[in-house]
């Protein structure tokens, strides 16, 4: 995995942690299974360099409670109840203080362009949930950005989706260009390029984990109810 | 299953064709055929006998002779008239035999004949019609309980046993972390235990329910669909997929999947094939899924296991045929599906 992971510093803004201070990193923990929720804060607080300063089971209550903290890095679980992990990474990236995220899920492989487009930092499979997720936060605690490198037929894919403004943003998030970079190159404000994000990503996602009730859960109950017999418990 | 009498076959084929049992025939019966037949070579047996042959120089000698050649004409008129019915029963009884079941779309050509024959005949593929429309309904509900079901074990596969696998790779972690000495490798072969069990965890899940399918369309599934099985039997996987297709509903994309997922698994187990071939085709009326192998082909004599019996249930579904044979030329043997595409 560590091999295929594709780098890029200058990626997001964010404030990187100072790497000369002794202050902990503060984390915020978003899981809604309690088992890999505790088991998550158990190895974090066993590290001594970093803090689980907040635990969520929801986006909605991650991004809440984070509003009102400092926090360095969030931890969060793609697949959560109702909304999903890269709905909380879009709005925790829009706080005043950002924290930077690190998104991990079981179904990895094709979450990477996502993840990018929602302005994550990281991507981990859950079986490297252990030493490398402490590794993960501290790379992107200092500015790094670990998200597996999206193959270009799966680009080609997605593009197909896009319209022509939302290619050119999706080509320079993908190439790692800096924020502050594309709203200069596209002449748009940081508020319309975070508006574009979110337009790209529920045109990536063909069941995007938005709000229940709107679209998005629409058409997860069309992808269920295409099949007669099956009732969505 | 409520609504199932709106769309009943029975009723639907006897509204589409009102006529056809109705009494309305348009042609003469065969019992009055032959009766007719039968009444006019005797009137005119008569007529010559008594009108044209006067009475008065009838022998004994002409009567035989009239009674003999009227008779013949007599049988001669019977034959004709029985063996145009008979014949195109002979060749219904032979088509009926041929049925297969498995291969559905076939119908006997001499339906619609102005005869009892042309209407068995009709009533007869009438009759495969109903039978296919019910067989290619009951494979629909069958298939779609079996995808709810594999939707179900795939969702709690997740939801349990990987969270739970998670917490105990988390925990495991933890502890070697503390832990120094000998124990370190015991731990660490452990969590590599648990994190193969993760992989196969999600793997299942991904075979039993494709998330790529949903998320990414019939190609990229199918792309990943044949990646995961090469890493999987070190067998190489050619890919020609068209990508520009037409929308394809979620039924006939889960379709094709399925077959080429089935088609893969049985080069994997019986073929010896160190390379396969996957074909994606839009054509302009269908849409054409190939499985080619170049292995040690097909037995002789080969009944259909419940492989292809499963694939041909997934095609009669969506209105599509599968055929697996051997290839046009060169070794190996050839899945091939055939969905027709409404545009």
């Amino acid at each position: 995995m560590t091999s295929a992971l594709d780098s890029r510093n200058a990626g997001h803004t964010g404030p990187p942690a100072d790497p000369g201070s002794t202050r902990p990193t503060r984390i915020l923990v978003v899981d809604d299974h309690p088992a890999v929720r505790w088991g998550l804060v158990q190895l974090l607080e066993d590290q001594r360099d970093l803090e689980v300063a907040l635990v969520a089971t929801t986006a909605e209550a991650a991004v809440g409670q984070a509003e009102g903290d400092t926090i360095d890095v969030a931890v969060v679980d793609y697949q959560l109840g109702g909304r999903n992990g890269l709905w909380a990474t879009r709005k925790l990236r829009a706080l005043p203080a950002p924290p930077r995220v690190v998104i991990f899920s079981a179904f990895a492989d094709h979450l990477a362009a996502n993840c990018v487009v929602a302005g994550a930092h990281a991507l981990l499979g859950k079986s490297s949930l252990g030493e490398e997720l402490c590794s993960t936060i501290r790379a992107v605690a200092h500015g790094r950005v670990l998200i597996p490198r999206v193959p270009s037929a799966m680009v080609r894919l997605l593009r197909g989706r896009l319209d022509q403004q939302e290619q050119i943003t999706f080509g320079m998030l993908l190439a790692g260009i800096p924020e502050t970079e594309i709203q200069r190159a596209l002449g748009v404000s940081a508020e319309q390029l975070m508006r574009r994000r979110a337009g790209i990503l529920s045109k990536l996602e063909a069941l995007p984990g938005e709000a229940p009730g709107d679209e998005g859960n629409e058409r997860r109950e069309r992808a269920v109810s295409s099949y007669p017999g099956v009732e969505r418990c | 299953m409520g609504d199932q009498a709106d769309h009943h076959p029975y009723t639907r084929s006897r509204d589409a064709r009102p006529e056809a049992g109705g009494g309305r025939r348009g042609y003469v019966p065969l019992f009055g055929r032959i009766l007719l037949g039968n009444l006019a070579v005797l009137l005119v047996a008569c007529f010559v006998i008594y009108v044209v042959v006067t009475p008065a120089r009838l022998s004994k000698l002409a009567t035989d002779e009239a009674l003999v050649v009227t008779l013949c004409l007599v049988t001669l008129v019977n034959l004709v008239l029985v063996r145009r019915v008979v014949v195109p029963l002979q060749q219904l009884t032979l088509f009926a035999r041929r049925v297969d079941p498995a291969e559905p779309g076939t119908r006997f050509p001499g339906a619609g004949e102005r005869s009892e024959a042309g209407e068995l005949a009709l009533t007869f593929n009438e009759m495969l019609e109903r039978l296919e429309h019910e067989r290619a309904e009951s494979a629909r509900s069958v298939l779609a309980a079996h995808e709810g079901e594999r939707l179900r074990v795939a969702q709690e596969l997740h939801d349990e046993v990987g969270q739970t696998l998670t917490a105990v790779l988390l925990q495991l972690s933890r502890v070697h972390g503390r832990l120094d000495g000998e124990l370190g490798p015991v731990l660490g072969e452990a969590q590599d235990a648990v994190r193969e069990s993760l992989e196969d965890v999600r793997r299942i899940a991904t075979e039993l329910r494709p998330e790529t399918l949903a998320e990414l369309g019939l190609v990229s599934a199918l792309a990943t669909l044949s990646e995961n099985f090469s890493r999987r039997t070190g067998i190489l996987v050619e890919q020609d997929l068209q990508t520009d297709l037409p929308a394809l509903s979620e039924e006939t994309e889960l379709a094709v999947y399925r077959v080429a997922q089935e088609a893969l698994t049985n080069v994997a187990r019986h073929a010896e094939s160190d390379r396969t071939e996957l074909h994606l085709l839009d054509g302009a009326a269908q849409l054409t899924l190939v499985v080619r192998d170049y292995g040690r082909g097909l037995p002789g004599s080969r009944v259909d296991g419940n492989g292809i019996r499963g694939m041909r249930e997934r095609a009669g579904a969506i209105g599509g045929r599968v055929w697996v044979g051997a290839p046009p030329e060169g070794p190996g043997s050839e899945v091939r599906l055939e969905v027709p595409l409404r545009r």
